[in-house]
Order: C-alpha cells, then structure tokens, then sequence
C-alpha cells in the first residue's frame, strides 16, 4: 500500500496566532521501503504521523492530501478513519509507557484490536501472546500491565500491538528512543524483516544511526520543511544539505571520530499571524519566533532559507524568495547553491622553492561548514599548500577556485575583498607577533590593514568582541601587555583573535597547537572547535598528529611527497586506510612499528 | 490475575484490630466519665425511669461480664434498652437502618454513575456549549447545601403543590398490595432522594470531569485512538478508567459517614432512618441508643475502608506498588 503525501501544510491555531508545524511537505512511502523522517524534536515530524492516523487536534487546520493507495484521507469523517485506523495504517507511538494504558495488561492491549474486530477473546489472547513471543515477550510478562515493564519490553509490546492486525502501512516514533544498544538492534531486525515483508514504513527519528542503517531514502526536515531527500546510505559520508552535515555532526555515531558538534544557533516555531490591514482585509503571513517571543507587529514576513539563519554557507541571496530543490542523480536539496558549497578548490595546483618541489600538482576541496585537515609527516607539503590556499603564496601552476571566483584574478583586481575572507593562525604563535605591539594592537592590525573600520570606538568594540570569543580578558590592562608578558596559551589565543577579527569565512589553522601542552592544547582546541560551530567557519587545519585529526576533522587528507594521497571521511580515514603511508602514520601515532617493512627501509 | 502483592488477609487483621481498638474504647468510655452519669443521662429530658429501671440500666453499664461479655453482648444484637424510645436498642436500630440503607445507598450509587458518566461524556464534548453550561450549573448546585435545597423541595414539592408526602417513609397502617406498597416507598423517597443526589451529583460531576480531562491529554488514549476503536470504548475502557480511582476514593469516603449524612435531610423529610433515630436520641439524651448507632457508624467506616483496599487494587494494579 502506498502512501502519497502531497502538499499538506499543518499549522495549530491559538487565538489570532497559528504554529506552523508543516510546510508544503511532500513525501511518497512505498512498500518493502523504509523512508526515514528525520530532524530536530520540533521539527514537525510527530504531527506527520498524526496527520497520517487522522489524529490531529482540534486545533490544526490542514492543507494539501494524504492518499492511500490513491484515496484521499486527509479530512476523512471520524467513522470512516476509523475503518482505516490499525487494520490499514497502525502507528508505533514515541513515550514508551506512556502509550500503554495502565489500568490494562500488555496482552490485552494488544489483543484488544482483534477483539473489536470481532475475534473470539480466547483466540485474540493466544495470537496476541503469540505475536508477543515472537517479539522476545514470555507468556509470563504478556500478562503484566505497563508499570511492571521494563523500556525495552514496552518498546517491544507496542510493536507486537501495531501489527495484531497485520497494516499494510507502519508509522513507527521513535521506536528505539531510550533503548539499551541490544534491543535496538533486535527492533531494528524486526523493522527489517517487516520491510522484507513487504511492509510500507515510515521511521521517524532522531536516532541517525538507526535511520542510516534501516532507511532506504531519508527525508530531512527542518521547520516542517523538508531540505533534504536522500538515500539512507549517503547520510554520513555525502549528505548535502548544510543542515544535514549539522545534524550528522551533532550525532554521537559510534564510528565518529570527531567531538560532538552542535548546530549554531536555535530551531525557532514559526508563527502564522493574521494582521488587521486599514482597508479591513487581513493578511496572513508566517515568521518565525523563539518559542518564548511575545509577538510585536511590525516585523518583516521571512523570505528564503529557514536555515540561513544557522547556515554555515549563508550568502545574500538565501534571504529571498521561496528556496525549491535542486536535484542531483540521487539528492534533492533545497538551497539555492545547490547543496554544500565548495569554498575553495585546487586544481592541479603546484609549487617549487628553486630546485625543492614542495608542492607535486595536487587537488583538495573544502566544503563550506567542514574541519579539513591535513595530515603528514614534516616536509610533506602541508605548509606550502595552506600557504596557498590562504593567499599568501602563489603557485607555479593550477587553478585556485575560492567562494566560486578565481582567486588569482581577484587577488589582482580586487584584493581588499578577498583579504577578509580569509584568517591565519600560525604555527610558531610567538614569532608570529611583533614584540613591538601591545595586545590589542595585535588583534586590531587586520582591520587597520584592511582599512575595515576607521571609526576607533568600533575598532576599540570589535577587538574586545574578538578577544572576549577566545575567553581573554578586555580589561584595558591587558590590552596595554606585550606578547612576551603572556604565556604561550594566551599568546595562540591572540592570535585566534586576531585571525577571527575580521569575520573571515575560511579559517587556516597551521599547527595551531604544536607549541602548547597538552592541557593547554585541550583548552585552545576545544575552544577553537566551538568558534568553529558557532560561527560557521569552514577550517583547513594543518597538524603532523593524526591522533589530534580525528578528533577535530570532518574530513582528513593524507599528504606525503609533497601531494595529498588519500582523502575521506575522519572515520574511514582512521578506520580503514588505503595507503601505506596513512597505515605507518596511524601505527606510528598508536606507538607500534611500521606494518609495510617496504617503508621501514625506505626510511 | 494477580491482584494482591501481599496476603490478601493482611488487611483484615489489621481492620479487625482497628475494631476491636473502637469497641474496647466505647465499652470504657462510660467507665471513664465523670460523675454518675446515668442520672446525667435523662435528667435534662422527659423520661423518668423509677428505680429498677435505674438499677438496671446501672448494672447494664457496670459490665460484669467484662470485655469479653461485653462483645458477646454486641454480637447478640443485646446492645441495651433505651428508656426514651421504650425498646431495646437493637430494635430501634434495625428498624431504621433499611431506610437509610435505600435512602443513602441509592442516592450514593444514582449520584455516583450519574455523576461520572456526564463527567465523562461533559470532558469528552470539552469546549462545547453543553460542556461549558454543565459545568456553570453544577459549579453553582455544588455551592448549595443540602440543608437549603432540601428545605426549598419540600416547601414546593411538598407543601405548596401537595406532589409528594413531606414526611415518612410510608404510609402507616394502609392496606397495600406489594406494588402499591413499593409505589408508595418510592413516592415517599423521592424528595429526600432529590436532595441528596442534588447535593451529590455536581461534587460526583466534577471530579470526573476534572479527572477526565487530565487523563485525555495522555498518550494511551492517543494510542487507544489509533487502534480504531469504538469511541465508546476509548472513553470508558481506556480514558475514564483511569479517572475512576477518585470517584471511587469519594463513593467511599461518603458511603462509611453515610449516617452523619442523613442526618440532616432525614431530619427535614422526618424519614425515619438511623439519622433522625440519632438525632432524637442525642436530644432525648438517650446514651445507649447514641452509643449503638456511633459504633455502628465506627464499624462502617472500618469496613467501607477494608472494601475500598481491594476495590483499589482491582481498578488499578499499580495501586498495590504504593503502599
């Protein structure tokens, strides 16, 4: 039985105010497939599964269709939705217990479908202990009532209640939201082998790992808004919706190497309002508020991207008009540039010192919103290429591609707009300070060079914000010291300043952190990271020590001889290396020998 | 089905001592009054005993026999003669207690399923007119006490329009067949009833409705809707099944003071229950008919207590975890 979802808008009415929970969505559950409906808990995908079951509250006003098999239900009478309800589409609710009635044991409420069916109680009992059975529920707990369960055998029972009366259709909430690792795995089997079935099924979750491992396609929603359509495979390695990669990175999958992420700023609600106009006619309009904003009038309707405000790639054009998808082979993406921009790409790009070949023609992309790092042994190359790509040396050959525009020509004709976009953090944090200048003339020098700001009250505020980010202190004592009054930590977090003051979009990180102590090295790490989220930076992060890559990377290069020979996926880098040189520099990171003696004695 | 934790006979233990407490102190209690209290008993009243009465009664209190003679005393219904009254105690009181039984029980029980089921049906219609205004007038009725209400019926009812007798339980010395009988006990009931249930209903309505709304708002009855099921089941089986435990918690509380309950629209009906029989003995000073309907009252708010635990433990299975 397939469902097609077609247009349906939802929003809940409160007095003049309605939520929209939502928007146009449109969304086709097929049979034997698991579409996966994933997102933040706000996002509207409860009130999809509710719309399905014809539950909505009074509340909600709905536009668009759901069909089944081609059979609108949207709006459906209640007698008629009851017909449908269980025997056609039966729903797996999320709250574990909470969706058990108390008062009732386990078996009855499961066979209770049955019975109303008409079933003799006798053999509704016994198929519903034995669908129980086969969800790993003894005859001895059927019995019992809810409080007298643990999650896991709720969790359990709630699926055997949903498929009593053998639904062509499954909605299953969050059917593994607070389960031990065993018994997801055995609902996961379970879901499988329902899909296998020939069942039509629709996952919603939060839980990625389990929408990545059971999903056939995976909807992303986002302010009751889909952004994304993709195949269940792709959500780790090539999601590309910037706020796909948020969520992926915010996930603790048990793979991930790098430390949690979260999403910079919050998810809003957004409010349809209707507005009284002079001539009596009312416009309706949607925005969006924090959950807590008290409505005040005058505000603008939002235009473009609901995401653009978190968008680690936002440009002036995400502000305007109504953002639709763009297809590619297997993704539909909705944003404007078409998914997860580039923000620099190196074609063939190469460079030698004299008669040294430092760099061999090498190619490297930075997606907008990642942590790219380049690892390698010293002399590999690492430097010479994020010298490169931070502007700061030009290749003998290749194309250098940045924010879509080549960079040599604009580094011509119009530096001073390139010059901001970029920030540099250093290897060596003292050298890379003249002992001549006092703190905040460090941290200021890329506005007065750049000439970005000329009023010295502004200056005096964005040197203080820029500080303040790195947690140093503003007090005007301070910024009267010199470098060599500062300890080493203080010194690399001036200069994360001063590299942060102009609001560049791509951060280069050279060793950022060789020269500090562990514990200091933590603290810088962890604070830069944060920066990194919270700002939206993409970050080309040069380190010797693959051991500190994976826990900063999205995504890791392996350079050796002067060209990157291997790139991918943090994980897969540390976990499955190709080549020889990523095996020796893994090894050798983890305190072992070289595992290929053909490098041992080329050494 | 399990039902009980513990052994089902660990509460009647500790009920039978809780009774067995009560008739010990209300065998000592005249023992411990001050002054003869004998001569106290009548002497504010009309009755006037002469001295082998007196010697009587005195000996019937001196309790002899002990505490033991004293139980086996009230399990053979030979719990004294009362002066006033001019019949033994026992009589009196199973004379009057089937009156207040059929007053107080029905009305209990007509309050009670009229109460919860318009409860029920008032929470599930929420936000609709009829809700809205059932709500208003029972908030307004609860506000009315019975004292009042019983008054106004019978000065209408009763007085001005001659509908319904406005005293009795019955017509005395007539001549009925079993049918005109039973017509003529509910012709008699009804004002006191109405009262009562007029006093009862809108507390009854409330609560459920009140415990209804609560239990709609949770997800089992999302779940119990998805299910497809009959919306009667839904709201019965599903959502005012859990709104039952307070109803039930109120039932009992009035049913075991169901005499002090009487009292007074028995008294303004002059229905001869327990509660008018209490009433004129407090005012004759008659001390052992006062004696046996206290205790009795005691013993039953024991029992009504020691039903409602298992009545509890049926209705809810999680109840037996609390305690």
């Amino acid at each position: 039985m397939t469902i097609q979802i077609k247009d349906l808008t939802i929003s809940y009415q409160d007095h003049d105010h309605a939520l929209l929970a939502l928007d146009r969505l449109d969304l086709a559950l097929h049979p034997g497939k698991i579409t996966a409906l994933v997102g933040e808990s706000g996002s509207g995908k409860t009130t999809l599964g509710k719309a399905v079951m014809g539950l909505l509250p009074e509340n909600a006003r709905t536009k668009g269709s759901i069909s089944l098999d081609g059979t609108q239900i949207l709006g459906l009478d209640e007698p008629a939705m009851n017909q449908l309800r269980w025997s056609q589409v039966a729903m797996v609710f999320q709250n574990g217990a909470a969706s058990l009635n108390p008062v009732h044991s386990l078996a009855d409420q499961v066979a209770e479908p049955l019975i109303q069916k008409g079933t003799a109680r006798k053999k509704a009992m016994a198929a519903a202990r034995d669908l129980l059975g086969r969800m790993g529920i003894d005859a001895d707990q059927a019995g019992r009532y809810p409080h007298e369960l643990s999650g896991g055998q709720v969790q359990r029972g709630l699926l055997a209640m949903s498929l009593i009366l053998d639904p062509p259709v499954l909605l299953l909430d969050e059917p593994t939201a607070a389960l031990d690792a065993m018994t997801k795995v055995f609902i996961s089997r379970v879901i499988q082998d329902l899909r296998n079935a020939g069942k039509t099924i629709l996952l919603i979750t939060h839980d990625l790992d389990l929408a990545r491992n059971l999903a056939d396609a995976i909807a992303v929603l986002y302010l009751g808004r889909i952004m994304e359509y993709l195949p269940g495979t792709d959500l780790v390695d090539r999601p590309c919706h910037p706020y796909t990669l948020a969520l992926v990175r915010a996930f603790p999958f048990m793979d991930g190497m790098r430390d949690l992420g979260g999403i910079r700023g919050d998810a809003f609600y957004r409010m349809v309002h209707a507005h009284a106009r002079e001539n009596g006619r009312t416009h309706e309009h949607v925005h969006v508020a924090a959950p807590d904003a008290v409505h005040q009038g005058g505000h603008a309707p939002p235009r473009g991207c609901l995401f653009q405000p978190r968008c680690t790639q936002a440009v002036v054009e995400c502000s305007f008009g109504d953002i639709g998808f763009t297809a590619s082979d297997t993704h539909q993406v909705r944003c404007i540039r078409g998914g997860i921009a580039r923000i620099l790409s190196f074609e063939k790009v190469a460079k030698s010192f004299g008669k040294v070949k430092a760099l061999a023609p090498t190619d490297l992309t930075l997606m907008a919103g990642e942590v790219f790092c380049l690892v390698g042994e010293t002399g590999s190359g690492k430097t010479t290429l994020a010298s490169i790509a931070a502007g700061a040396v030009a290749p003998d050959q290749g194309r250098r591609i940045f924010q879509d525009r080549d960079m040599d020509t604009w580094m011509k004709t119009d530096f001073a707009s390139l010059a901001p976009k970029i920030g540099m953090i250093y290897q060596n944090p003292a050298e890379s300070v003249s002992h001549r200048f006092t703190v905040f003339d460090i941290v200021a020098e890329p506005l007065r060079i750049q000439k970005q700001e000329t009023d010295p009250e502004k200056m005096r505020a964005r040197v203080l914000a820029a500080l303040a980010d790195v947690r140093l202190s503003t007090a005007p004592e301070f910024l009267k010291r010199y470098s060599h009054e500062l300890n080493m930590g203080a010194i690399q977090r001036v200069c994360i300043a001063r590299a942060l003051v102009h609001a560049p979009d791509l951060l280069i990180a050279d060793e950022p952190t060789s020269s500090l102590d562990p514990s200091v090295q933590a603290k810088v790490l962890k604070m830069l990271l944060g920066l990194q989220i919270e700002k939206g930076l993409t970050m080309l992060f040069v380190t010797h020590d693959i051991g500190l890559a994976r826990k900063v990377a999205d995504r890791i290069g392996v350079m050796a001889e002067g060209t990157i020979i291997e790139t991918g996926p943090a994980a897969t880098i540390i976990n499955y290396p190709e080549q020889a040189c990523t095996k020796m520099l893994i090894n050798s990171a983890r305190g072992s020998g070289h595992p290929d003696p053909g490098i041992h004695s080329r050494l | 089905m399990r039902i009980w934790k513990k052994k089902w006979s660990t509460p009647v233990l500790v009920y039978l001592t809780a009774a067995l407490l009560m008739a010990y102190a209300s065998f000592r209690l005249p023992h411990l009054l001050p002054g003869d209290f004998v001569t106290a008993m009548y002497a504010g009243s009309d009755v006037t005993l002469n001295a082998e009465q007196e010697a009587e009664l005195r000996a019937f209190y001196q309790n002899t026999d002990g505490f033991q003679g004293y139980l086996r005393n009230l399990a053979t219904l030979d719990w004294g003669y009362s002066h006033a009254f001019m019949a033994p105690v026992s009589q009196l009181f199973l004379q009057a207690l089937p009156w207040t039984l059929l007053l107080m029980g029905t009305a209990h029980v007509l309050s009670t399923l009229l109460g919860f089921v318009l409860g029920v049906e008032a929470a599930w219609r929420r936000g609709s007119l009829l809700e809205k205004a059932g709500v208003g007038i029972m908030t307004v009725l609860e506000g009315i006490p019975e004292i009042c209400s019983g008054v106004l019926l019978l000065l209408v009812f009763a007085l001005s329009f001659g509908w319904f007798p406005a005293a009795g339980a019955q017509m005395a010395y007539a001549d009925h067949t079993f049918g005109q009988w039973l017509a003529d006990v509910v012709h008699h009931l009804t004002l006191p009833l109405a009262t009562l249930i007029l006093a009862y209903l809108p507390g009854n309505f409330l609560l459920a409705r009140a415990g209804m709304v609560m239990v709609l708002e949770s997800w089992f009855v999302l779940t119990a809707r998805a299910k497809g099921l009959p919306p009667v089941r839904v709201r019965y089986a599903h959502a005012a099944r859990n709104a039952l435990l307070p109803m039930v918690t109120r039932f009992g509380l009035r049913f075991a003071f169901m005499i002090t309950g009487a009292l007074v629209v028995e008294t303004i009906f002059s229905y001869p229950g327990l509660g008018t029989l209490l009433f004129n003995a407090i005012a004759m000073r008659d001390l052992p008919l006062v004696q046996g309907i206290v205790l009795f009252s005691s013993i039953m708010v024991l029992v009504v207590n020691l039903g409602m635990e298992y009545v509890y433990h049926l209705l809810d299975p999680r109840v037996g975890h609390a305690s």
